[in-house]
């Protein structure tokens, strides 16, 4: 029998050994891995590495889609998933997966939230914008009363991971009284009481203006209102790469089980009436260590 | 009760199965040798050898042989293999999951880059699935987050690709190259 085989046949590692190694690793890697050699690009491709990649029912979500899309690959699918929106749930919601660590996220529609009087035409209406990723976005004409409130299951979201809840939102050139006070935003996960913090929705370039007219004038006003809601420094809303601005309402841990999430941005103290608010929607997504 | 594993004796149960010995419990503890490539002449016990399913089958299909050649297996890394092998015997008679564990992790923790890369082809090649996955597991853990050079000497691979192929594949996956961990 000695002598039938090469000597050194073994020193070559099995492609099947490969891509059970990658899987091991994370999709970055596995990608980074493709320009090692010929046989790791080959490796780095096949199912066996993004089956593990995917979420783990991603065949349901996928589903949930009306959209019927071919892939060739289990790669393919990857990062179809991360570089656009699902829609899925007759496209009240959208799902995606991140690119680098293949944990879910979604965005929970307007229409999929609730918020206080939203169809009531007065108080808010419903629109169809090009830069939405929705067929509606809920457009704020004016209320005192602000609520708006989102909820997930855990289950939903991929399990030990660290999430945020961030409300998508844009402000139009017409708002008025929307950051006179303070909104208290919240994300509480089964029945624990979550923390409440403050967050002002306001654009940063507008807020510098303000900030000196409002001092200039209503200035003791102004006190009076902060002081009624609970303490903090105050998020204000960022930009993102959609065109869309963000404010983060909180953090939660996905953990094992499944409980449900409520996330949300209230402001109902100042009693003022506020409009020219535009929300997209609510993003649980995975956040970066 | 260990008497039944360890002992060849037969025990008031086993007299009243039929006279053949069973093999896996009542035969003596044969030795099998196996030889590598560089010639080098491991006796193991059989117990250890039927670890290796593709030695299993060997003899399965020719019983009369005791020396299995490995034409392609160096002795470093099947001196690994068998040591790790020898321990996972030891765990299936008296099962513990925590030693079991720990083991494996200070096996794979204390062996070089090299030595875990050379005993996966052979742990693939004898069939030895805890081993693969172990191995498999710690290699994935070594390389994660480093760079692509990194990948290729830790892996002692060289770069067969053309320049436009590279070009090509950095483009298709430039996100990937960002933030990897210092060489």
């Amino acid at each position: 029998m000695e002598g039938l085989m090469e000597d050194d046949e073994l020193k070559i590692l099995p492609e099947g050994c490969v891509s059970t190694i990658l899987s091991f690793t994370s999709p970055q890697d596995a990608c980074k891995s493709s320009l090692v050699s010929t046989i790791f690009q080959s490796a780095a491709d096949s199912d066996i590495v993004w089956e593990r990649f995917l979420p783990v029912d991603y065949e349901d979500i996928v589903s949930k889609s009306n959209v019927r899309f071919e892939f060739s690959s289990k790669k393919e699918l990857f990062l179809h998933l991360c570089n656009s929106d699902l829609l899925i749930d007759g496209g009240r919601k959208s799902f995606r997966i991140e690119k680098s660590s293949g944990k879910k996220s979604f965005i929970l529609s307007a229409r999929d939230l609730h918020i206080t009087s939203s169809n009531d035409p007065l108080y808010w209406h419903w629109a169809s914008l090009p830069e939405s990723r929705f067929s509606e976005v809920a457009v704020l004409r004016t209320v005192s009363w602000l609520e708006i409130v989102g909820k997930i299951k855990t289950q939903m979201l991929s399990p030990n991971t660290k999430y945020g809840a961030y409300l998508i939102l844009k402000i139009s050139e017409r708002s008025h009284g929307l950051d006179s006070m303070p909104s208290e935003i919240s994300v509480e996960v089964g029945n624990s009481q979550g923390s409440t913090t403050i967050a002002y929705l306001r654009l940063a370039r507008e807020h510098a203006r303000k900030q000196q007219m409002e001092r200039l004038f209503y200035g003791n006003r102004m006190e009076m209102l902060k002081s009624r809601v609970v303490e903090g420094d105050g998020r204000a809303p960022s930009e993102r790469d959609d065109g869309w601005l963000e404010i983060e309402l909180g953090e939660f841990f996905s953990g094992e089980n499944d409980e449900e999430v409520k996330m949300s941005l209230v402001e109902v103290r100042g009693h003022h009436l506020k409009g020219g608010l535009i929300i997209e929607g609510i993003e649980v997504r995975p956040k970066q260590y | 009760m260990s008497s039944s594993t360890d002992s060849p004796t037969l025990t008031t149960e086993t007299t009243q199965l039929s006279p053949q010995p069973d093999t896996e419990t009542a035969k003596p503890t044969k030795k099998i040798t196996l030889k590598s490539s560089d010639n080098q002449i491991f006796e193991v016990e059989e117990s250890v050898a039927m670890e290796f399913a593709t030695v299993k089958s060997f003899f399965e299909d020719s019983p009369s042989t005791d020396t299995v050649p490995l034409p392609n297996v160096t002795a470093k890394p099947l001196s690994q293999v068998i040591e790790f092998c020898k321990e996972q015997i030891k765990f299936k008679a008296n099962p513990d999951e925590a030693q079991k564990k720990k083991y494996n992790a200070e096996f794979v923790t204390e062996k070089s880059d090299k030595d875990l890369v050379d005993m996966i082809p052979v742990a693939n090649y004898l069939e030895i699935k805890d081993l693969l996955d172990v191995l498999n597991q710690a290699v994935a853990d070594r390389i994660e987050n480093k760079s692509v050079e990194y990948v290729r000497s830790f892996f002692g691979i060289d770069n067969d690709f053309t320049a436009e192929e590279e070009a090509a594949l950095r483009r298709e996956h430039a996100w990937a190259y960002e933030g990897v961990d210092e060489d």
